[in-house]
């Protein structure tokens, strides 16, 4: 009997393989060999030479990579926080109001709308974005014709609005997905429990503090989760808007590491950013997990 | 049969399959180049590989378009790949030519230098970007690329804006001051500049060479000590200035030399532009209110101008004779008049033979430029990532992030760095 059952553990083994496979040489091979690099001097091309804790030691007096800490917090509040406020919010009023009051349809209209800029090549979005906020683009052309020049700025290129424009832009990118998954959520709620609340008298906004965002909880921690660790390792939108510019007022790790790997040739040091970037994330990850587990154990 | 006699039989084939398609891609000609389609070079090389097809009708003949920018971060992977071409078009200078010649990546081509009289071709100015030593420093060492035309930086001018403003062509620094004053005095912001991109630094380093002799110039692109800063402090200092004055908006942080400032030259709205020769074609095909044409930037000696970037055969092409014949083609007196006649700088163009207006000027000032000498490259050469390095702190000193001496110490840290690492 005993064996039996171990013989039927091996067969599920057997279904896991391929995906460890994948997992091995996609993810934990490379993460071993950036491991490993973080400790050498190397060009990307020759023979890597070990340094032992040096790129670390840079790195810590390195201005560029804490000033990209503290950009990156921002990004945490404008690709998770921010987006998870504004999605529970348009959720609620998609569902809760605009469903009730003019009918499905606009309210499926609508969620297609928040979440094209999700199906949108961001590649594609961020060109998009880089030409109605440039100095002559259509965002300054617009307000100068309505003789609001006063607020034409220079949206990319200036150091003290750069952060702000492309936190925009995340967040625009970002609210669809936040709003498809809460939608999603709500379909699940209980109907009953709304008119519940209707009928003792509790408004709109009472609706959605005690039955929303309680009952959402589950999915507020997995986009939480998920736009977190996006947030960690933001690149893309920076990339493609400004190149980490204007003088490093974007750079974020991923940028600052991509930067030197492929330009000063310090790959050796772009593996230590990459190292310390991976463990944050990692930890953030496991917290949030637990975090989790918890609340849905006190559920139980 | 079970799951894993046919995963294997599966993997068999695509084996087998896979060299089949390698055995077919041995009869295809790889050739990658940056400069863009309406370049007069693009356009003189297309016609070259023209040539070569109807030499060759077996062969396939596969071009693919890159950019600057793509081969300029990911060039020296690709190099080291199986992935590489027969022949690229490659930047020049030691942070990217020097350090894949370096790694013994690229073919050496000083036999066919000499057997198929390049050599007679490119003289010795011409040809010492194309040698690069055992540290992948340029100038000596075995030739691992061939020019076959040539670049340089000056300030593109629209000649009516300065008739109407009474402006003159200026011989001197202080004369180009005055000439900018004199429009930012009518209201015009007389100069088209663009940080998100190269040109960045193409005006502050031809700043910069305002101030520099013949040993700063070989020392500065040589790595031959810690870094002088004083040339790039007067020129950061000038930046300052001229953002301060209105010369240069502000505006400018935001928008890219091609693609935005250079619009505003062809718009009309800005009457100069300090840039490069690639702005050739663009502005002869879009610029149809106003006449224009170029000066060289007043210096005692150096301007921004090299020979052009590089072809340079990989060591593991699989089409080395095609390569060499493709260069051949591009090298000869017909491609290169017909190069020069489509506004490009050909490096070996017949004087003579060229009617067009635009390429006539521009190989007469290249000739005026090298001839005294005064080849002064390009500022991002010498090491590696200060091509970056100088657009983010050019873009902090123009929106006030980064004074001259902030950026004379950030320059100095990088170049200082990678000269004790050598």
């Amino acid at each position: 009997m005993e064996k039996s059952k171990n013989s039927g553990r091996a067969g599920y083994y057997l279904y896991i393989l391929p995906g460890m496979l994948g997992f091995a040489l996609i993810v934990l091979v490379p993460l071993i060999a950036n491991f490993a690099i973080s400790f050498t001097t190397w060009k990307g091309i020759g023979t890597p030479r070990y340094i032992g804790l040096q790129n670390y030691e840079r790195l810590l007096v390195d201005a560029a990579f804490w000033g990209s800490i503290q950009h990156t917090l921002i990004f945490i509040i404008s690709m998770t926080i921010l987006p998870i406020i504004l999605g529970l919010v348009l959720a609620a009023v998609l569902f809760d109001y605009i469903s009730a009051q003019f009918g499905e349809t606009l309210s499926s209209f609508f969620r297609a709308g928040f979440y094209l800029p999700q199906i949108l090549p961001l590649t594609a979005a961020g060109v998009l974005w880089g030409w109605i906020l440039n100095p002559i683009g259509i965002v300054n052309a617009v307000l100068k014709a309505i003789g609001l020049d006063f607020m034409a700025q220079n949206w990319l290129g200036d150091a003290s609005y750069a952060i702000w424009a492309v936190s925009a832009v995340i967040v625009w990118i970002q609210v669809g997905y936040c709003l498809v998954v809460f939608m999603s959520g709500l379909a699940r709620v209980d109907p009953s429990l709304y008119e519940a609340a209707e009928l003792d008298n509790a408004s709109w906004f009472g609706r959605f503090r005690y039955i929303t965002i309680p009952m959402l909880m589950p999915e507020i921690f997995v986009v939480a989760l998920t736009t977190l660790i996006a947030a960690l390792k933001v690149f893309a939108p920076i990339y493609v808007l400004t190149s980490g510019g204007p003088d490093n007022a974007t750079t974020v790790p991923s940028y600052l590491s991509y930067y030197h790997f492929f330009t000063t040739n310090r790959v050796g040091y772009a593996a230590a950013i990459s190292t310390l970037q991976t463990l944050v994330t990692i930890m953030l990850g496991v917290f949030f997990l637990r975090m989790q587990s918890k609340q849905t154990e006190g559920e139980r | 049969m079970n799951v894993f006699s046919k995963l294997a039989v599966t993997a068999g084939m695509s084996l087998l399959l896979a060299a089949g398609v390698a055995q077919a891609q041995s009869k295809t000609f790889n050739v990658w180049w940056f400069e863009l389609p309406d370049t007069s070079q693009a356009k003189a090389w297309t016609k070259a590989l023209e040539e070569l097809k109807a030499k060759h009708p077996d062969v396939t003949i596969n071009f693919e378009q890159k950019t600057f920018e793509q081969l300029q971060k990911a060039g020296s992977l690709i190099l080291n790949s199986d992935q590489a071409p027969d022949l690229l078009e490659y930047n020049k200078g030691n942070a990217t030519a020097g350090l894949v010649a370096s790694q013994g990546l690229l073919t050496p081509l000083d036999d066919q230098f000499k057997s198929r009289g390049w050599d007679k071709i490119l003289n010795e100015t011409n040809s010492q970007l194309s040698k690069y030593d055992a540290n992948g420093i340029y100038g000596s060492g075995p030739i691992i690329g061939i020019p076959v035309h040539a670049e340089f930086v000056s300030v593109f001018y629209n000649i009516d804006m300065f008739q109407a403003n009474g402006v003159k062509i200026p011989t001197t620094l202080a004369e180009f001051e005055a000439a900018l004053d004199a429009f930012k005095q009518k209201g015009i912001t007389p100069l088209a500049y663009g940080t998100v991109d190269s040109n960045a630094q193409h005006l502050l380093y031809t700043l910069a060479l305002t101030q520099a002799d013949d040993t700063w110039v070989k020392s500065y692109q040589g790595l031959k000590a810690p870094l002088d800063t004083k040339p790039f402090l007067f020129a950061a200092q000038k930046i300052v200035d001229w953002v301060a004055k209105g010369y240069i908006s502000k505006d400018s942080t935001g928008l890219k030399g091609t693609g935005g400032a250079d619009n505003l030259f062809s718009s009309g709205k800005a009457p100069m532009f300090v840039s490069g020769t690639w702005n050739n074609g663009n502005f002869a095909s879009s610029i149809k209110n106003f006449k224009w044409s170029q000066f060289v930037f007043p210096t005692p000696k150096y301007s921004t101008a090299s020979t052009g970037n590089l072809f340079m055969v990989p060591k593991s092409a699989k089409n080395k004779d095609l390569s060499y014949e493709f260069i051949d083609l591009i090298l000869s007196k017909e491609n290169q008049n017909l190069q020069a006649n489509l506004g490009g700088v050909a490096i070996a163009a017949d004087p003579a033979s060229v009617t067009d207006e635009v390429g006539k000027r521009n190989v007469e000032l290249f000739n005026e430029i090298s001839g005294k000498g005064g080849l002064g490259f390009y500022p991002d050469w010498p090491v590696p990532g200060y091509y970056e390095l100088l657009i983010q702190a050019t873009t902090g000193l123009v929106n006030g992030s980064t004074t001259p001496e902030q950026f004379a110490d950030r320059l100095k840290k990088a170049y200082d760095d990678a000269q004790a690492a050598q």
